[in-house]
């Protein structure tokens, strides 16, 4: 595949690209879908492509191919050269890159057990069990498990000389308990919700996750919700379980802080941001507790890499300090927006061959606070305890949202009450991450797989993560519609 | 016109039905060679797709690729099923993916409830444009800057343009070789300015159903008439809702609860309501891929020609989509509504459609409105009772006061959490013009206009 992504980075330079580079890439996939005792689906995927993104007349272009014949990858490098110079007919400025260390290497995922090579049969065995063990549950109406496995491996190489080889490795596995009634639908899942873990490393990992062990407590949860009340609408405190906290990252921080985004590159789909390249040193996004960092070095976290789609290697950036603002999430071509010597800090990823790659989030962190989840319920006179994500949504410029749960809690006198089901809140970005007055410790910490997150046009989805641990936020509205 | 390694672009816009049924007989085949195997269906989906897209009004983003995918479904003769795929061309590929599902079908238990792969059916006609098909990054290019030429200095215009070519062949060993292919293409355009912005889209089977210069008309327009908003505080508000945003509410109900598996689980509004009264009787809502007025494929993955179903006739349900599967659960046929293997989602009405009325433009609609607000199109809407069918999300691009009749001004956008449901239980007026709209997550098609006595309203922001 190496010889393919060289054969069009050299036709590309070849028909008058400026700057080329090629991505040759091999995505192996499996998706395995149990409920009850049925299996839904089992289903084994390879994609193999190249893509390759050229300046010419100083403007992009990309092309990418399935066809991986000598004839249909030189056409393409051609048609990459053709998109970029009609791509400069309507072009106010050129294109510029900051500079990158040309490298030549290899970086590939940690694990222990590679999820393909454990029999199909095992795997299945795995979720039924989950699935059959949740069934016990009575009043539950059916119960879901599902298992993923990626592989991709993929070559970059370069018309500036880097050549790169990674071999990434992801996985993930949960169950959903869904009880129905009386024009009702409640979900509990285990351990989140949209198929439940995921993560770089191996089948030893989702082993761990005990799906079977933990199935019924979370059955009894759904059949629970089916009686419990509708959570009211009140102005109140909220403590934000780890897994709800890594969605609220996702959507008011993540996406904020993408560079691309705040220039405008994404007016017209997703939308822009509130935050400006000016407000880097300044803008205070939260409380002095708030600290939350770019990471796609995090062991094990679904957003992990060596290099992302430009060469430029994976590392550690801390994005808000003790609540302000310092960096960005940054590429080549938007880094000297920040300051005229900026580098990317490496967060440039495609979804397949077929896509250019764009920011993402890779894995980004709210660092830990001190103590345990019970000590901040026990600190909280009066409040609502929220986890696990069931809806989103979010404005053009990441400023007002809301979200709802799958259950909540409610707390009084430092102690967890009854549970309510359909829960939701509202806020507005900053004064939401300022009204944070609690963050638990490192041992309430875990890293969260977001395995779907969307971006772009044509559409990419990404893989990423968020690190929390629960966290306590004052004068919320909740209980929201 | 580019010329690519010597193929125009015309010949390489679709590769037919005898291609593509060469390159199904290579998973075919191991029928032939297996004792076990009691079927096989191999679906391949092709497309050549160019998306330009542009943003402070130049073209910052330009992409074409070319994919293929070949998704093979094998059935032992005890009733286990296994799926692979590959994205590829090389038969020998398609082959060892026909393999691997073989092995997958030998680990796997008998699935007692498969309904079987698809017989032989005839497939509707396809609408297929193929210069859309064809189109070249400088035809392209070409469209997008005449949209920029029309937006002044003081605003900077961002959006994409996007035309396909795409075909889907379904093979089984039942004897069906159905082949649809189809054209697409959109143009999306936001224009922004110092405190407002205006969207405009266009969009059907062929570029010629596209006239950027008019949209960028249109968002230029809006983006001006919203300048300097105000705010409108939240609460129950009568309103006009554009083509965009009806959609939204249609894509949504569809999605939410008018597919076979929801409605056999006891998960949807429509459970146990076939026949009943759901939403006003001036709303009539149907789903048709063969119409000119949507987009997509006149076959479903499984093989089965799509039928035009009528979900809600004068506001009665009176059907939900099926594939194979919940048909025979239902006692029904196969709507034609199946999505790619293996599909733990079961049927999707995924080409719906609101049927216009009989009450003029936009602006009728907005005659009769005291005191209300327009909105052109909504933002990240999703769910958040899935079988009220309450969804929220936001407005954008466009969201302006209604004073006596009239436009009087732009307002800073709204956050609406509200039942699609309780919203269509009256409506006072659909327009008979009818616009292309697509949703963020989903298709699109032409849509009518609606103007509602009460929207509900849960939030504001700072801009407009």
């Amino acid at each position: 595949m190496k010889e393919l992504a060289q054969l069009a980075l050299d036709e590309a330079v070849a028909a008058g690209a400026s700057y080329a580079d090629a991505r040759a890439v091999i995505d192996d996939s499996e998706t395995l879908s149990v409920q009850d005792q049925r299996v839904e689906g089992a289903d084994r995927r390879t994609s193999r492509g190249v893509g390759v993104r050229v300046l010419a007349n100083g403007s992009w272009g990309f092309a990418a191919t399935a066809r991986l014949d000598r004839e249909h990858v030189l056409a393409a490098a051609r048609e990459a050269v053709a998109v970029a110079r009609a791509s400069a007919t309507a072009q106010r400025s050129s294109v510029v890159l900051a500079p990158v260390d040309v490298v030549s290497s290899s970086w590939a995922t940690p694990y222990e057990v590679d999820p393909f090579t454990v029999a199909l049969s095992d795997k299945l065995d795995l979720l039924l069990s989950a699935t059959g063990a949740a069934m016990q549950t009575p009043g539950l109406a059916f119960a879901k498990a599902s298992a993923d496995a990626w592989r991709s491996e993929k070559w970059l190489v370069t018309s500036e000389g880097a050549e790169l080889h990674q071999l990434i490795l992801q996985l993930g596995a949960g169950v959903e308990c869904v009880a129905v009634g009386d024009g009702e639908v409640q979900t509990r899942s285990f351990p989140n919700s949209f198929r439940g873990y995921c993560g770089t490393g191996g089948w030893e990992d989702i082993e761990a996750l005990d799906l079977a062990g933990n199935a019924p407590r979370y059955a009894d949860e759904a059949v629970a919700l089916l009686t419990a009340p509708d959570l009211p609408s009140d102005v109140t405190t909220i403590i934000l379980d780890g897994n709800q906290l890594a969605l609220q990252i996702h959507e008011s921080v993540g996406h904020a802080l993408e560079l691309d985004r705040i220039l405008g590159y994404e007016a017209a789909y997703a939308g822009t941001s509130f935050v400006a390249p000016r407000d880097a040193g300044s803008l205070r996004y939260g409380s002095p507790l708030v600290n939350l960092t770019l990471d796609s070095t995090t062991p094990r976290a679904l957003g992990t890499y060596g290099f992302d789609d430009e060469g430029v290697p994976a590392g550690r950036h801390p994005l808000v300090v003790d609540g302000v603002l310092r960096d960005f999430l940054t590429s080549r071509e938007t880094a000297g927006a920040v300051s005229p010597d900026a580098r990317s800090n490496g967060t440039m990823r495609a979804d397949s061959w077929a896509a250019i790659p764009l920011i993402r989030m890779t894995n980004i962190h709210l660092e830990p606070g001190e103590g345990s989840l019970e000590d901040l319920i026990a600190d909280t006179d009066q409040g609502v305890l929220m986890t696990t994500n069931r809806s989103w949504s979010i404005d053009d410029r990441r400023v007002n949202f809301q979200f709802g749960c799958e259950a909540a809690y409610e707390i009084r006198g430092g102690r967890l009450g009854q549970m309510y089901r359909n829960s939701s809140y509202t806020g507005r970005t900053t004064a939401f991450w300022g009204s944070c007055d609690a963050i638990a410790g490192p041992d309430e910490w875990q890293v969260y797989g977001t395995p779907n997150c969307g971006k772009g046009q044509p559409s990419q989805l990404a893989r990423v993560a968020h690190g929390a641990a629960p966290a306590r936020f004052r004068d919320v509205q909740v209980g929201v519609g | 016109m580019t010329q690519r390694a010597g193929d125009s672009r015309e010949r390489d816009a679709l590769l037919g039905e005898a291609w593509m049924a060469g390159l199904a007989d290579a998973g075919l085949g191991l029928a032939d060679v297996e004792s076990d195997v009691a079927g096989i269906e191999v679906v391949i989906e092709r497309s050549a797709q160019g998306l330009t897209r542009f943003a402070n009004s130049q073209i910052h983003q330009n992409v074409w690729w070319e994919d293929i995918q070949a998704g093979v479904r094998v059935v032992t003769r005890d009733g286990s099923i296994g799926v692979a795929g590959a994205h590829t061309d090389d038969p020998a590929l398609v082959r060892q993916a026909a393999r691997d599902a073989l092995e997958i079908a030998r680990l796997t238990p008998p699935d007692p409830e498969f309904p079987g792969l698809a017989p032989s059916a005839g497939v509707p006609e396809s609408i297929v444009d193929m210069a859309t098909a064809a189109a070249s990054p400088e035809a392209r290019a070409a469209a997008v800057r005449m949209a920029l030429a029309e937006i002044p200095d003081e605003f900077e215009g961002a959006g994409a343009y996007q035309t396909v070519g795409a075909e889907l062949g379904v093979f089984t060993t039942e004897g069906q070789a159905a082949y649809a292919p189809t054209s697409a293409a959109q143009l999306t355009l936001v224009v922004m300015g110092d405190s407002s912005s205006g969207y405009a889209e266009d969009g059907g089977r062929s570029t010629g159903a596209i006239d950027p210069a008019a949209a960028a008309r249109t968002a230029v327009a809006k983006a001006r008439a919203g300048a300097d908003p105000v705010d409108a505080p939240a609460g129950d508000w009568h309103v006009v809702l554009e083509p965009a945003a009806t959609g939204a509410l249609v894509q949504f109900l569809a999605y939410l609860g008018l597919g076979g598996r929801e409605y056999l689980e006891g998960r949807s509004f429509a459970s146990g309501r076939l026949g009943h009264q759901v939403v006003d009787d001036k709303v009539t809502i149907v789903d048709d891929a063969t119409s000119a007025d949507t987009v997509g494929f006149a076959v479903d993955w499984e093989g089965t020609p799509k039928r035009r179903v009528e979900l809600i006739r004068d506001g009665v349900l009176s059907a939900v989509v099926h594939d194979r599967f919940t048909g025979r659960k239902a006692g029904a046929e196969s709507t034609g509504h199946g999505l790619p293997a293996p599909n733990a989602h079961g049927p999707v009405a995924i080409n719906p459609l609101m049927l216009p009325g009989e009450d003029g433009t936009i602006d009728d609609l907005i005659e009769g409105v005291e005191r209300g607000l327009l909105v052109t199109r909504f933002h990240y809407t999703n769910v958040v009772h899935p079988v009220e069918t309450k969804i929220t999300g936001m407005t954008r691009d466009g969201t302006f006061l209604i004073s006596e009749g009239k436009i009087t001004h732009g307002v800073r956008n709204l956050r609406f959490t509200e039942s699609i449901l309780r919203a269509l239980a009256s409506v006072e007026r659909i327009s008979s013009e009818t616009s292309y709209a697509s949703e963020l997550f989903f298709g699109g098609s032409r849509c009518p206009a609606v103007r509602l006595p009460s929207f509900h309203f849960t939030g504001t922001t700072s801009f407009g």
